[in-house]
C-alpha cells in the first residue's frame, strides 16, 4: 500500500475536513460521509421479503417509514469474521435523492473527522476486489488505521439495486 | 343534510363571487390600460362563464345582465365601442350590480336589476351612431358594498392528500396504542385510548368525506362528449345518465376519467351499429347508451351499457388462438366469462380480427391497469346482437381498504378483499397434480392452486409443486379472483379480516411485482400486501 502515498496536490492548501461515520464490514473499516447518513439505530425488526436477492434482508418500520434493509457484507461478498457476534446489530439509515435505505453493520459505528488530504483516490487495482471501484470514493488514513470511504449514493443508484427483480 | 340544490346554489354563489372579484380587478386594470387585449379577453371569458353558470342554475336576471356586459366587452374587443369615460361608468355600474345580485341570492329578497342601468347598457351596446348624452343617471344605492368572504373555500387536492396520509399514519399509531393499552391493562390508559380511537375514526371519515365529489361532476361532461362522438360517427345516440349524486373520492374519479371516456368512445363508434343495420335487427334507429352509478357498501359501481352489436365470443376465441395466448383446444374449453377477460390482455388489442369485427379491445389493457391501480375491478358482459356492459367496481375511498390477513412462514401478508372470493380448508387429498401445478375442484370449478411457500422460496420459472411438498392433512386456501379468473393460494394460517392503510413500497424494492405495497399492523409489525393481479397474471401466462 506504500505506493499510494502520493497525494493529490490541490487539496493541500486549506485543511479541509471531512466528517465520516466509520463502521466495520468483515475485518476492515469503512466510512461514509456523515451528510449521507440520516440516522444510526439499533436494527429494528426486519420483515423478510421473499423474491428479493439475499442481500436485501427485508423491510423495516423506522419511524413510520418502511425502508428496505441491505446487508453490505453479503452485497460485496465480504466474509464475516468468526468469533462471538454482538447481541444486536445496527442500521445506518442512508438517504439517496428520492429514497432511503438501511444498511446493517455489526458494531457500533463511530464518528471520525479527518482532513480531506488524507483521503487518497482509490487505486485502480482495487477493481480486483469485490467492491466495485465505483463505489469507493477513496482510501482514508487516520493514525495507523485505513478507512475505505464508500460513495453510498452510487451504491444506492447502482443498476443492480435499482433493478431488483425476482 | 343539505339538499343537493342548496349545495349547488352555494357552489354557484362562491364561484360567481370569485368571478365578480376578478372582474373588478380586471376592469380597474383596464381603466389604466384600455388597450390590453389579454385583460379584455379575460373579462370577456369571466362574463361568459358567469352567464352560462347563472343560466344553468336558473338565475335569469344575472344571466341577462352578464349577457349585456359580455356583449359590450365583445364590442370593445372588436373596436366597435370606445372605452370612453361614459362607457366605463356604465360598465362599472353593471359589474357592481352583478355583485349585488349575486350576494342577494342568499338574502330574503331577490335583487332586481335597476331599470335605468339596463337601459344604459342597451344604449351603450347600440350606441355606435347615437349620442351618449342619453345615458341616464343611475341611482347608486348598491355601491355601498359591505365586504364579505365566501363560505366555501377552494383547496388543492394535494393538501387533502397530505392530510389523508397523516390520518393514515395516525390510525396505525392509534391501533398500536390500543393494543398496548390492552396488554398493560390500565383503566385510565384504556379509557384514553378508547377515546382516541373514536376521535381518529371520526377524523378519518371527515377527511375522506371532504374528498368526496359527486360522480355527476364527471358524468355531466358526457352529454357533450357523446354528442361530439355521435356526430363524428354519423350516429344518433340517446344517452341516459343515472346515479349522478353517488359520491366517490375525487382522485379515484380522476384516475378513471380517461378509462370511462375510452369505453364510451368504443361503445359509440364500435358498439352501436349504423341506423340501417339497427333497423334490420329490429332495434330503434337511435343507439342507446346508459351510464349509471350505484353504491354497494364501500364500493361504487359504474356501469356503461350499450345496445349495440355486442361482442362475438367465437371471434374472441379465434383471436385468442391467433394471438398465441392459448391453443385452440384450450380456447375452446374456456368459459364465456373467461373468454371476454382476454379483451383486457395487453397486446390483445392489436388483434386485427377483433378490432375490425367487433371493434373492442383497443387499449382495454390500459383501462384495466388504471382500475387495478386503485384497487378496483372491471367486468365485461356481452351478448352478440344485444349489446355490451362494462361494469367498474371502484373503492369509494383510496385510503382504507378491507383486507384478509394470512401468515406464510414467519411473515404476515394482506390480500385486499376486493380480490378475494372465498376461503376454504381443503383436505390435501382433494388436490390433484397436473404437470407442475396443483388444481382442485371447488364448487364445481377447476381452480389452479398455488402454494405460497413454494412461490416465495423458489424462482418463479422453477415453480413446481407436488402434493408431497405440502404439510398437514388440510390446506388453508384463499380463492382470489382477478379479471374473471380464479386462483387458490395455499397459506399457512388464516388470521383475520382488517382495514388496512396501504403504503407504497419505496425504492428499490418497489419493483418486485408480487407486492402491491405494505401496511403496518397494530402491533407495529410490517405486513406486505400481495398484488393479486401480478400473481394471477403469472400463473395464467404459465397455463
Amino acid at each position: 500500500m506504500e505506493s499510494q502515498n502520493i497525494r493529490d496536490k490541490k487539496e493541500k492548501v486549506v485543511e479541509e475536513k471531512v466528517h465520516l461515520i466509520v463502521f466495520k464490514l468483515g475485518s476492515e473499516e469503512y466510512g461514509v460521509r456523515i451528510d449521507q447518513v440520516k440516522e444510526v439505530t439499533i436494527t429494528p425488526e426486519i420483515t423478510r421479503m421473499p423474491k428479493t436477492p439475499s442481500f436485501i434482508k427485508g423491510v423495516s418500520n423506522i419511524r413510520g417509514d418502511i425502508i428496505a434493509i441491505m446487508n453490505l457484507e453479503e452485497r460485496f461478498k465480504i466474509e464475516r469474521p468468526s468469533g462471538p457476534s454482538s447481541p444486536h446489530t445496527y442500521t445506518l439509515v442512508m438517504e439517496a435523492k428520492d429514497y432511503t435505505m438501511g444498511f446493517i453493520v455489526y458494531e457500533v459505528p463511530q464518528s471520525l473527522t479527518l482532513p480531506v488530504s488524507s483521503i487518497d483516490k482509490a487505486p485502480a487495482f482495487i477493481q480486483d476486489i469485490n467492491i466495485n471501484e465505483n463505489f469507493i470514493e477513496g482510501i482514508g488514513k487516520y493514525d495507523d488505521r485505513l478507512i475505505i470511504v464508500l460513495d453510498i449514493f452510487k451504491i444506492l443508484t447502482s443498476d443492480e439495486v435499482l433493478q431488483l427483480k425476482s | 343534510m343539505k339538499s343537493r340544490d342548496q349545495e349547488y346554489k352555494e357552489i354557484f354563489i362562491a364561484e360567481a363571487l370569485e368571478y365578480y372579484d376578478a372582474l373588478n380587478r380586471h376592469i380597474s386594470d383596464l381603466e389604466k390600460t384600455p388597450e390590453d387585449e389579454q385583460v379584455l379577453a379575460e373579462v370577456f371569458r369571466l362574463l361568459h362563464n358567469l352567464k352560462a353558470n347563472a343560466k344553468a342554475i336558473g338565475y335569469e336576471t344575472i344571466a341577462d345582465v352578464s349577457h349585456k356586459l359580455e356583449t359590450a366587452f365583445g364590442m370593445i374587443r372588436s373596436k366597435e365601442l370606445n372605452f370612453s369615460d361614459e362607457v366605463v361608468t356604465v360598465l362599472f355600474d353593471g359589474i357592481d350590480m352583478l355583485g349585488e345580485m349575486i350576494t342577494g341570492i342568499d338574502g330574503t329578497k331577490e335583487v332586481e336589476p335597476s331599470q335605468a342601468l339596463l337601459r344604459n347598457l342597451d344604449i351603450v351596446i347600440n350606441s355606435q351612431a347615437e349620442n351618449s348624452t342619453e345615458l341616464s343617471k343611475v341611482q347608486k344605492h348598491y355601491t355601498s358594498k359591505n365586504l364579505s368572504l365566501s363560505d366555501l373555500i377552494y383547496i388543492q387536492i394535494k393538501k387533502l392528500d397530505h392530510l389523508l396520509n397523516l390520518v393514515g399514519e395516525l390510525i396505525i399509531d392509534r391501533d398500536r396504542i390500543f393494543s398496548i393499552s390492552k396488554e398493560l391493562d390500565n383503566d385510565d390508559l384504556k379509557n384514553v385510548s378508547a377515546h382516541l380511537y373514536r376521535i381518529t375514526e371520526d377524523l378519518q371519515y371527515s377527511v375522506m368525506d371532504a374528498r368526496l365529489v359527486n360522480v355527476g361532476s364527471l358524468f355531466n361532461k358526457f352529454p357533450r362528449i357523446v354528442r361530439d362522438i355521435a356526430v363524428a360517427e354519423k350516429k344518433e345516440i340517446n344517452l341516459e345518465i343515472s346515479g349522478s349524486d353517488i359520491q366517490i373520492d375525487r382522485n379515484i374519479l380522476q384516475i378513471i376519467t380517461d378509462s370511462l371516456l375510452h369505453l364510451m368512445r368504443n361503445a359509440i363508434s364500435h358498439g352501436i351499429e349504423k341506423a340501417d343495420v339497427r333497423k334490420k335487427a329490429k332495434k330503434t334507429p337511435n343507439g342507446n347508451v346508459m351510464l349509471s352509478a350505484q353504491n354497494d357498501r364501500d364500493t361504487v359501481i359504474l356501469k356503461l351499457t350499450d345496445d349495440g352489436k355486442g361482442i362475438d365470443q367465437e371471434e374472441v376465441r379465434r383471436a385468442i388462438v391467433q394471438r398465441g395466448f392459448l391453443s385452440a383446444d384450450a380456447a375452446g374449453d374456456l368459459r364465456d366469462t373467461e373468454v371476454l377477460s382476454y379483451l383486457f390482455e395487453p397486446g390483445f388489442s392489436l388483434a386485427k380480427e377483433v378490432t375490425e369485427v367487433s371493434g373492442r379491445g383497443v387499449g382495454l389493457d390500459v383501462v384495466k391497469n388504471a382500475i387495478d391501480s386503485i384497487g378496483g375491478r372491471i367486468r365485461v358482459d356481452s351478448k352478440k346482437g344485444e349489446g355490451t356492459t362494462f361494469t367498474l367496481f371502484l373503492p369509494t375511498s383510496i385510503a382504507v381498504k378491507g383486507a384478509l390477513l394470512c401468515q406464510v412462514e414467519e411473515n404476515f401478508y394482506a390480500i385486499p378483499l376486493m380480490h378475494t372470493d372465498s376461503v376454504v380448508a381443503l383436505p390435501t387429498e382433494e388436490l390433484h397434480e397436473v404437470g407442475e401445478l396443483l388444481v382442485a375442484d371447488i364448487n364445481g370449478e377447476t381452480i389452479t392452486i398455488v402454494s405460497m411457500r413454494e412461490l416465495f422460496n423458489n424462482d418463479l420459472s422453477q415453480y413446481a409443486v407436488k402434493k408431497s411438498d405440502l404439510q398437514g392433512e388440510a390446506q388453508n386456501i384463499i380463492i382470489v379472483t382477478y379479471n374473471n379468473r380464479k386462483l387458490g393460494l395455499i397459506v399457512d394460517k388464516l388470521l383475520r379480516q382488517q382495514d388496512i392503510v396501504i403504503k407504497a413500497l419505496s425504492k428499490p424494492v418497489n419493483t418486485i411485482e408480487i407486492y402491491a405495497g405494505v401496511t403496518l399492523l397494530g402491533s407495529g409489525k410490517v405486513c406486505l400486501v400481495l398484488d393479486v393481479a401480478a400473481i394471477t397474471r403469472y400463473f395464467i401466462a404459465r397455463r
